[in-house]
């Protein structure tokens, strides 16, 4: 377990029978339940790759009663995990093309497998731009990989936070600014942004400006789920089941949504 | 009666006095009754009330407490817009009261007409409401008796193991639905204790046990605030006699402190005050 | 035709209670009929309403425990939860029967839900067909009718003396291997007619007027109780907790209603359906457009429970009218 930030720890899950271990495969994109023994169970994206098997890994903000649970877990104890769960980033539709990733605050974390997919298969993809957005500096997940990544080719790393503090250098703006500031082209590329609700809704708004097509954006939808499997119709919204169809979808399915939340 | 209400409506939609008048219609059954939110002065011939009229519709009123409102209210009604006025939860600025002498209504089942009064109303204190903007119906020329639970009486000769066997046998039947609860004015908590996580005071199990904390927990939050409207063993699905619980929990409130909730918005509820004389009005 | 009487009916339900458990009609506590399981045939109490509360409360508890963690030195074993011996239900009626076999649709779907799969493999539905109606009831404008026997595996219709029999499905057959039924000429009688309600094509009317602010207006009166989805026979959301006992922790599973005001609020706070209308839209929505265009059917057996419980009067038979008459302006 690591701090990533003041609320957000890094998990890294390895599963007790080691034959399960080489069987639980995931893809990007994908989630899992943990259960906190005795006080519940919820939903995190899987942050990890399913190539590197040294353990799962999830960045887990503390929010409610089952995180603060998890956060209060010492190395070593026990969890409950099930999964993988729900739909994954179509790698394979995004090769050859650039691939511009923005992230605000814990919505960044799911797109980290994604970021490590690419530079495990750099040959197969275009440009790559990172754009990791968050409240402050000290809110930025991820922090201490972003120089290996921008030391791979064709990969460019930016950071913006909100507000800075006494040592903060770098940019003070908020997300969907710095999509229109780096003008970023739409041309073969693929968008995919996670974060919150409202950062969402702008950068959408930029992107749609400077060209990008519905289905050229992608995004990964956080919904309260409790089965995970279709069942208990939680996620529902219209004819979809967040935890099956979901939760990546693009912009062009989800203005298809009868429900627009 | 729904003949004056009618006008009172139209008047006060026509003249924007008010945006809303909530009040009754009929249901789908042609028998019973169902609140109505009347918008449209067209609308306002479908207002009705007599003694199918038993929901309590100031439950609806905090929601709107910034718009100008109308009700029509039955005395026990009233008593419950008192009891949120003064727990500060509406503003009486905003709220046009249409009074009715009520004489007692009936129990509400659906579908079916030959239902008798309810047992509240046999024993009810006040047939005209307490705070009213406009009152129909013709004042009565007898008081009303002073407050009375024979039926209390009459369920407190049972032994502890035969009330004991007879609430267990009840709590099976609940099956958490909540109408109790959500039929209630005075059950307003943005979240109930039942919600809560941590400690899970209720949970979300369905099983007596925890009807059993559910009940009487939501009967003591309720205690010096209930009414006696009666929406809650209305509300019911499962016909859980859930005034006997709120009625005992009056019973003793005028017992010991001499209170009754509702009669005004000034008066000091026992529960919610803090006194260095604590002297209560009654036998204590 | 087959006849049972009313003695040998009685005489092979009292065989099937020695190693099955049977359930049928009691009249219970407020005097109200629920589906109970019975020691005695003298319990059974089939009148002309039908029980309270749907049987679907056998294959989809409205509480239980769907596993146990155990943790002992250290390692915790996931213990789940079991059903004892095979089932019977008797004189479930159409209506609750095709709700069953609606249920079954999402549940018996990828992944199943194994305890329910196994509930619905080890139990047998004996119907009764209803020989009169009630005023809430629309059940053959829901793809049902008061003798349709296609979601049952026996269907009874009752005569005079007795019970006309119809083997539905191999199940039945074998749950009747040690009855007594004779060959008879038989007059069933005619079926009640039933009101009713403009479904065909509301799936699409649901559609067009989804955003129409009439939810909003409907949604005025409603108290957001969870009564609709807990009488409905073929309401399935659920809430999952964990609960700590003495010495195990259960994994309980309970109904919910996506009525309840909290039903899609995350840790955080963030609720995006914070709306009284939007949540009046959902149920309805689900109910007359979403499981349909998912697995083709509406999810409503009319029944008429919800119509006869809800404390302020949304009945959905008048939805429905509401409805196709908005989507044809």
């Amino acid at each position: 377990m690591i701090d990533l930030t003041p609320d957000v720890k890094l998990f890294n899950v390895e599963l007790d029978d080691p034959s399960e271990r080489d069987r639980f495969d995931y893809k990007p994109g994908q989630f899992a339940f943990l259960s906190a023994y005795g006080v519940g169970e919820a939903p995190f994206g899987i942050v990890s790759l399913a190539s590197k098997k040294d353990g799962i890994e999830f960045a887990i903000r503390k929010v409610g009663t089952v995180t603060a649970a998890l956060h209060d877990l010492e190395p070593g104890a026990s969890v409950g995990i099930r999964g993988p769960h729900g739909n994954s980033f179509p790698m394979e539709s995004f090769k050859g093309k650039n691939i511009h990733i923005i992230g605000g605050g814990i919505g960044f974390a799911p797109l980290r497998p994604v970021i490590s997919y690419i530079l495990d298969h750099r040959d197969d993809y275009g440009d790559l731009l990172i754009l990791n957005a968050a409240r402050t500096p000290a809110d930025l997940c991820f922090a201490s990989e972003f120089e290996t990544w921008a030391a791979s080719p064709r990969t460019r790393v930016e950071m913006t936070v909100d507000k800075g503090d006494t040592g903060w250098q770098g940019r003070v703006a908020l997300a969907p600014d710095v999509v229109k500031e780096l003008r970023l082209s739409p041309q073969n590329a693929i968008a995919i942004t996670c974060g919150p609700p409202i950062m969402i809704r702008f950068t959408l708004v930029r992107l749609k400006e400077l060209g990008f097509a519905d289905d050229q954006i992608v995004t990964t939808l956080e919904q309260k789920m409790k089965c995970g499997i279709g069942k208990c119709a939680r996620c529902n919204v219209g004819g979809t089941y967040i935890c099956q169809d979901g939760p990546v979808f693009t912009l062009a399915q989800i203005s298809r949504f009868i429900e627009q939340f | 009666m729904s003949q004056p209400i009618r006008d009172k409506a139209r008047e006060l939609l026509q003249t924007g006095k008010v945006n809303c008048v909530i009040g009754y219609e009929r249901a789908t059954d042609g028998i019973t009754a169902r609140p109505l939110f009347v918008y449209d002065v067209r609308d306002v011939d479908r207002l009705i009330f007599d003694r199918t009229c038993v929901h309590n519709l100031s439950r609806y009123l905090r929601d709107r407490r910034d718009k100008m409102t109308a009700i029509v209210a039955k005395p026990c009604d009233a008593r419950a817009i008192n009891m949120l006025l003064n727990e500060q939860q509406l503003d009486r600025q905003k709220l046009f009261i249409i009074g009715v002498v009520c004489q007692g209504v009936n129990e509400r089942c659906w579908g079916q007409t030959d239902t008798r009064q309810q047992v509240r109303c046999q024993w009810c204190r006040q047939h005209v409401p307490p705070v009213y903007d406009f009152l129909v119906g013709e004042k009565p020329a007898d008081e009303p008796p002073p407050a009375g639970f024979p039926d209390i009486e009459e369920f407190e000769k049972k032994s502890p193991a035969e009330r004991r066997a007879f609430w267990e046998e009840q709590y099976r039947a609940c099956i958490r639905c909540n109408a109790c609860r959500h039929s209630c004015p005075g059950c307003y908590c943005q979240e109930c204790f039942a919600e809560n996580l941590d400690p899970a005071w209720v949970g979300i199990r369905i099983a007596p046990a925890e009807s059993q904390i559910w009940n009487l927990v939501r009967a003591f939050h309720l205690s010096g605030r209930c009414v006696d409207c009666g929406a809650c063993e209305q509300a019911c699905p499962v016909n859980i006699p859930l005034m006997l619980l709120n009625r005992k929990l009056q019973k003793d409130g005028i017992k010991f402190f001499g209170f009754e909730p509702g009669l005004s918005a000034e008066a000091v509820p026992p529960f919610a005050t803090f006194k260095k004389d604590e002297s209560p009005g009654g036998e204590g | 035709m087959l006849f049972f009487s009313e003695k040998s009916l009685t005489a092979w339900l009292n065989h099937l209670m020695l190693d099955r458990t049977v359930l049928a009609p009691v009249r219970g506590t407020n005097d109200l009929v629920y589906f109970q399981s019975i020691a005695s045939s003298e319990a059974v109490s089939v009148g002309s309403q039908n029980a309270a509360l749907s049987p679907k409360d056998w294959f989809f508890p409205r509480s239980e425990a769907i596993m146990s963690f155990v943790t002992k030195d250290g390692k915790t074993q996931v213990i789940p939860a079991t059903m004892e011996k095979d089932a019977v239900i008797f004189g479930v009626r159409p209506c609750d029967a095709r709700a069953i076999s609606l249920i079954d649709r999402p549940f018996r779907a990828e992944p199943v839900d194994a305890l329910y799969q196994e509930r619905r493999n080890r139990t047998t539905l004996v119907g009764i067909a209803c020989v009169t109606v009630c005023q809430e009831c629309f059940c053959t404008s829901m793809g049902s009718g008061p003798f349709d026997a296609k979601a049952l595996d026996i269907m009874l219709t009752p005569v005079d003396s007795g019970f006309a029999v119809e083997v539905v499905t191999d199940k039945g057959k074998r749950l009747l291997e040690k009855a007594i039924v004779q060959d008879r000429e038989l007059t069933l009688p005619k079926p009640p007619e039933v009101k009713t309600v403009p479904s065909a094509g509301v799936t699409e009317a649901m559609r067009r007027i989804f955003n129409n602010v009439y939810w909003d207006r409907v949604a005025d009166r409603c108290i957001h109780c969870n009564i609709c989805s807990f009488v409905c026979p073929c309401c399935y959301c659920f809430d999952v907790r964990d609960y700590k006992g003495k010495d195990k922790i259960e994994r309980v599973r309970s109904w919910e209603s996506c009525e309840s005001a909290l039903f899609t609020r995350a840790a955080g706070g963030h609720n995006p359906r914070p709306s009284k209308g939007a949540r009046m839209r959902q149920r309805f929505a689900h109910k007359l457009l979403y499981f349909p265009d998912i697995f083709g059917e509406l999810k409503c057996t009319g029944c008429g429970r919800c119509v006869k419980n809800c404390p302020v009067n949304i009945d959905i038979r008048e939805i429905i009218h509401d409805v196709q008459k908005l989507a044809r302006e």
